[in-house]
């Protein structure tokens, strides 16, 4: 009954305005809803991030006191996660957000969900969506872009110069020694249903396991899937990769070398199998490079003596 | 009136010979599903080398250590859930009796999703895989079937929509409770949880197929001499008394081996829906209605249908895997909808 009751309501006025109704609509989609553009942005004194990578690159401006919020996925530096909350990057909420009048809004490109982003652009803020790339380039790019927007590119200049391209540099060498020893890796990122949930091409895992020059043996499917035991055996990853939280779902490390679809592959039978940080990884910030290089070090151990 | 109609037979309620050749033709078509499950999978393996013992040792153990136990656990959980969804039918006088849509996988699951959540700091962890989480998944849904027992008045004839309502009630306060859990749970207790909603055989393994062995076997043997008691039952209550039948003994034996059964799966495998109700209803269809043809029907066929469905699950995306329970639903849900519009008709 008071279903219908809505139901004829929202009729009637949708009726009385209906001309109104499709102006308004035209309105709203002529405007582009939010921008990913690099440009200044007008008024950078409070800025709300939904991305980790986003904070961590904001931090390494230098510009983390016009920092208000962070998502939950912004756990590094450790003082990133003193700050006020805005809850999961694809899961914002729109007072939660207004409530600390932020000026201006970076998030990656799976910020959403895109209902908020809507409310939010209608008020007025600006807000931008920073262009991903899973390489090393687009780590740069992705620096440079905040930088634009904050007004600070000469800082970004000389930490990318000082900093971010020699680390650049020395993980190429390392990557080129690494392609030519052909080594077969698989990233998992946690248990679904029963069967490891593993990274396909187009993954930002896959983009990491390029950087660090070794191959993605799940690389004939896109996106994360669940994989079964005897495609991963099939596949005989030498290194298997995994986000501490992933690790987790599986219990301890000792489990992983334990499970069924794992135990009978190289990775396991050499304890090869590697665990960081999700972010530290897959965050495709600054520290995605030093973690790649790691990772790197490590694969060629074997090969040293 | 079904059953009605069989009784003008010879003798309704013995087993014919046609069919005595259905469960014949039906335990070879297991066989063969087992076969076929063995030889299949992505992993590339010659099963005659692994007869003839020239298998490298990496295909003997993925033979052995991966796919044989996920086969087999596929066949026990069809064969249980088939059984019981057979016994569920009969005991309630209820065509649309399903473990998955009344509500008793719900409860197992919620049984065991408290103790992965709550129970991890009061036991050791040896004790939970083995036999605690199959414990509690029973626990779970003998409470579930008790509490239908109690809404539907001792199962008394309410009629058809009346048990699918309460049904309906319970998967939702199951629900309920397994997202209160996901919500208190640290990440390492939740990949129990997520598991359980779309149901999977990956990552079985022999020490945690023993336990799951013991109590489904069990169960089905406990359950099957009591297909005649069924039979009687279909004629209502004060009939199946006259005839000498203990109501009280039959309903406790039909409740709690279905429990052990599903919940045991469901503890091992998570909720796959639908093949408790599709398969008695194939098993009546091509043979009959009497008890004494149908639960060993229903247990064979279930298990036939598991391993063919969990086969299609490993092999149809490979490398990824689809979850099973999302082939059985969709073989099971149109099924299901034909078999409410011929009710309707009746």
């Amino acid at each position: 009954m008071i279903i219908i009751y809505f139901v004829k309501k929202i009729n009637r006025i949708l009726k009385m305005n209906l001309k109104k109704f499709i102006f308004l609509c035209g309105i709203l989609l002529s405007f582009e809803v939010y921008g990913n553009s690099c440009e200044v942005a007008e008024n950078s004194s409070r800025i709300a991030i939904a991305g980790g990578s986003l904070t961590e690159i904001t931090f390494l401006l230098e510009a983390e006191d016009r920092i208000v919020a962070a998502d939950l996925t912004s756990n590094y530096p450790m003082m990133a996660r003193d700050l006020p909350s805005i809850g999961y990057v694809r899961a914002l909420s729109t007072e939660g957000i207004l409530s600390l009048s932020p000026t201006l809004i970076l998030g990656e490109d799976d910020m959403g969900p895109p209902t908020v982003l809507e409310q939010l652009s209608k008020t007025g803020i600006d807000i931008r969506v920073i262009p991903e790339e899973h390489s090393s380039k687009g780590i740069i790019k992705k620096i440079s872009c905040i930088s634009k927007i904050l007004g600070i590119s000469n800082v970004a200049e000389n930490i990318i110069e000082n900093q971010i391209n020699p680390e650049i540099d020395e993980l190429e060498k390392l990557s080129k020694e690494i392609e030519s020893k052909n080594i077969n890796v698989m990233f998992i990122l946690g248990m679904q249903s029963g069967s490891p949930l593993v990274a396909g091409k187009g993954t930002s895992a896959d983009g990491f396991i390029k950087m660090i020059g070794a191959n993605n043996i799940m690389s004939n499917f896109e996106g994360w899937k669940p994989v079964n035991a005897e495609s991963i055996i099939n596949g005989s990853p030498d290194y298997i990769l995994i986000s501490n939280r992933g690790l987790d779902s599986f219990g301890d490390i000792n489990e992983l070398y334990e499970h069924p679809s794992l135990m009978f592959t190289p990775a396991a039978e050499n304890n090869n199998i590697i665990a960081m940080d999700g972010m530290a990884m897959l965050g495709f910030s600054s520290r995605t490079i030093s973690s790649a290089r790691e990772i790197g070090i490590r694969l060629m151990k074997e090969y040293e003596d | 009136m079904k059953i009605e109609a069989s009784l003008t037979q010879a003798n309704p309620l013995k087993i014919t010979k046609k069919q005595n050749l259905i469960i014949i033709g039906l335990f070879f078509l297991v066989l063969l599903s087992l076969f076929i499950g063995f030889l299949i999978g992505s992993f590339n393996s010659s099963f005659i080398n692994f007869i003839s013992g020239k298998a490298s040792t990496l295909e003997n153990n993925v033979l052995l250590q991966i796919r044989f136990p996920r086969v087999i656990l596929a066949g026990l959980v069809g064969a249980s859930l088939g059984i019981s969804g057979a016994s569920l039918q009969g005991l309630f006088r209820n065509p649309l009796a399903d473990p998955g849509l009344i509500g008793v996988s719900a409860g197992a699951a919620l049984g065991a999703s408290i103790v992965i959540v709550l129970g991890s700091n009061l036991v050791p962890k040896f004790l939970l895989g083995s036999f605690l989480l199959p414990l509690s998944a029973i626990a779970g849904s003998t409470f579930v079937i008790l509490l239908l027992y109690f809404f539907t008045k001792g199962f008394g004839y309410r009629g058809i929509t009346y048990m699918l309502l309460v049904g309906i009630a319970v998967n939702a306060i199951a629900s309920v409770g397994i997202g209160v859990l996901t919500y208190i749970s640290t990440d390492s207790e939740l990949r129990g949880l997520t598991f359980w909603t779309m149901g999977s055989f990956g990552g079985v393994t022999w020490p945690l197929l023993v336990p799951a062995v013991i109590i489904i076997c069990s169960a089905l043997v406990w359950i099957i001499p009591a297909s005649r008691k069924l039979d009687l039952i279909q004629l209502g209550e004060p009939e199946a008394y006259r005839l000498g039948v203990d109501i009280k003994k039959l309903k406790y034996r039909v409740i709690f081996s279905s429990a052990a059964a599903v919940g045991a799966s469901v503890a091992l495998s998570g909720m796959i829906g639908f093949v408790g109700l599709v398969v008695p209803h194939l098993v009546r269809l091509i043979g009959g209605v009497s008890h004494s043809y149908l639960l060993p029907g229903s247990a064979l066929m279930g298990a036939a249908l598991m391993i063919n469905a969990d086969l299609l699950s490993r092999v149809m995306i490979q490398p990824a895997e689809l979850p099973v329970g999302l082939i059985t639903t969709a073989i099971g849900s149109p099924f299901f909808l034909w078999l409410i519009f011929r009710l309707k008709k009746v």
